[in-house]
């Protein structure tokens, strides 16, 4: 029999740290399991769950947006996106369009997709057009954007591409002075696809616990135990607490189609800026599929710096772990699901989202204000 | 967009696939799943419309129940949207 999460919450109690822990995890899916099964006030109180860099529509860097819906305004084209793009804001003056759903009202052809097969339907309805799929993802969505390109693509079809690999972001904190954790919870879906083993630098190099979860209750809590148990007998390894699903080597396959159409390059984040190896961009053989190689650049540099986040907003420390989404100023006050102004409000997998619609009401940035400056 | 939910296989045509869950059909590949085994009945990890794992059909029990326990706390959050 597995343990129950009960037996696993008593497990973690007995532990007795005699320090506090913070344990990152990367992927908004576990965070909402997280924050939705209050594990939170569950844990012992010397044990802090801290959301990273887990959504990938909250790095999508803003100047690729603001593209996409430039391509959509002022080109005769078909725009796809994955649904959960099209609300995301850009910065621009006051009665431009400010996101995709925008554009689209604004008369732009936009139509959300919930898969790549979509695309290809739509490219194949519409010969005469030329349907360009803005593809923003991690390693989850990037590879079967990949397979669709390896499987074959309509000609007419054009794929904006703005994927981006989880490890590297990761990889960037704990090679900065002040990480922030002491030990990772490494994303499940991510894994099954790409193989545990992209996770093994967290311990190899940086000496850090790290383990793989899946999204019940009971296998993050089963993580958690596992990187307190290394913490503390301090041999750090990489553990594989999601075996049913999580197989070595990921799924060879997708790896292939994503080698295969697709090189690593350096890559901007929203808010955080260039991430070494971060990105993906087709590759040559692929160029016929390349919307930046066929279509024109709306990039502007002016607008560039200014663009990154709307007025206010909190995103980029909230995305690497430096703040608990409460204590943005505007969380709650000016930033609601409702009203979002930020990318982690708008995303079903930003923490701001995920924190509102699990009933963290309170908004604690003046208590944090001055724990800042009180040191 | 990395959470991906276990399917029923329903009908195999190549790398198409008709899978179900919860009485709602979709159209899926199997295109990543090429080396494997699949058959009707077998329980697939779909992400936007790919299969990306086999699992188990206890496993695909498991992970709807903590996405019915996801969607009940919300369905309770009257003001998320
Ligand atoms: S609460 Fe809103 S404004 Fe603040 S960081 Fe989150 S999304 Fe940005």
């Amino acid at each position: 029999m597995q343990p129950t999460d009960r037996e696993w919450l008593e497990a973690l109690r007995e532990l007795e740290l005699d320090r506090p822990v913070r344990i990152m995890n990367v992927c908004g899916g576990h965070e909402r399991s997280i924050s939705m099964a209050g594990l939170r006030t569950a844990i012992p109180d010397n044990i802090e769950l801290v959301p990273g860099p887990g959504c990938p529509v909250c790095i999508c860097p803003e100047e690729d947006v603001y593209e996409a819906m430039q391509l959509a305004l002022n080109e005769d084209i078909i725009l796809v996106a994955f649904g959960d793009m099209l609300r995301v804001p850009v910065n621009v003056p006051k009665r431009e369009p400010r996101s995709l759903e925008q554009a689209k009202a604004a008369g732009a052809d936009i139509r959300p997709i919930a898969s790549p097969g979509e695309a290809v339907r739509i490219a194949t309805a519409n010969p005469q057009k030329k349907v360009v799929f803005f593809a923003a993802g991690f390693e989850t969505t990037t590879a079967p954007v990949a397979a669709m390109l390896a499987e074959g693509a309509p000609d007419n079809l054009l794929v904006l591409l703005s994927g981006r690999l989880t490890w590297p972001a990761v990889a960037m904190l704990l090679e900065s002075e002040t990480p922030g954790f002491d030990a990772l919870i490494a994303p499940g879906h991510v894994s099954t696809v790409m193989g545990p083993e992209e996770w093994e630098f967290v311990a190899e190099r940086h000496g850090l616990p790290c383990a793989v979860a899946g999204f019940r209750a009971d296998t993050l809590l089963a993580a958690m135990y596992s990187v307190l148990r290394q913490l503390q007998e301090k041999k750090p390894f990489l553990d594989n607490c999601y075996p049913e699903v999580v197989r070595p080597g990921g799924n060879p396959e997708a790896r292939a189609a994503l080698e295969k159409t697709m090189r690593v390059v350096d890559a901007n984040w929203r808010g955080v800026g260039t991430i070494p190896d971060s990105g993906y961009e087709l590759r040559d053989a692929y160029a016929a599929h390349d919307a930046r190689k066929h279509l024109p650049s709306y990039a502007d540099d002016l607008r560039k710096r200014a663009g990154e986040m709307p007025p206010g907003c909190d995103c980029a420390r909230v995305v690497l772990g430096k703040i608990y989404p409460n204590e943005c100023r505007l969380y709650g006050v000016a930033c609601t699901p409702r009203k979002p102004i930020g990318p982690c409000m708008v995303s079903d997998e930003g923490a701001c989202r995920i924190w509102w619609s699990s009933g963290y009401r309170d908004n604690v940035s003046d208590e944090s204000q001055s724990r800042e400056a009180v040191g | 967009m990395c959470l991906a939910v276990p399917m029923q296989v329903r009908t195999v045509d190549g790398f198409n696939c008709v899978c179900e869950a919860r009485g709602i059909e979709r159209e899926v590949s199997l295109f990543m799943l090429q080396n494997e085994n699949i058959e009707i009945g077998d329980h697939v990890l779909v992400h936007v419309g790919y299969a990306i794992q086999k699992v188990s059909e206890e496993q695909a029990a498991d992970t709807w129940q903590l996405f019915d326990e996801v969607l009940a706390a919300e369905d309770s959050i009257h003001d998320v949207r």
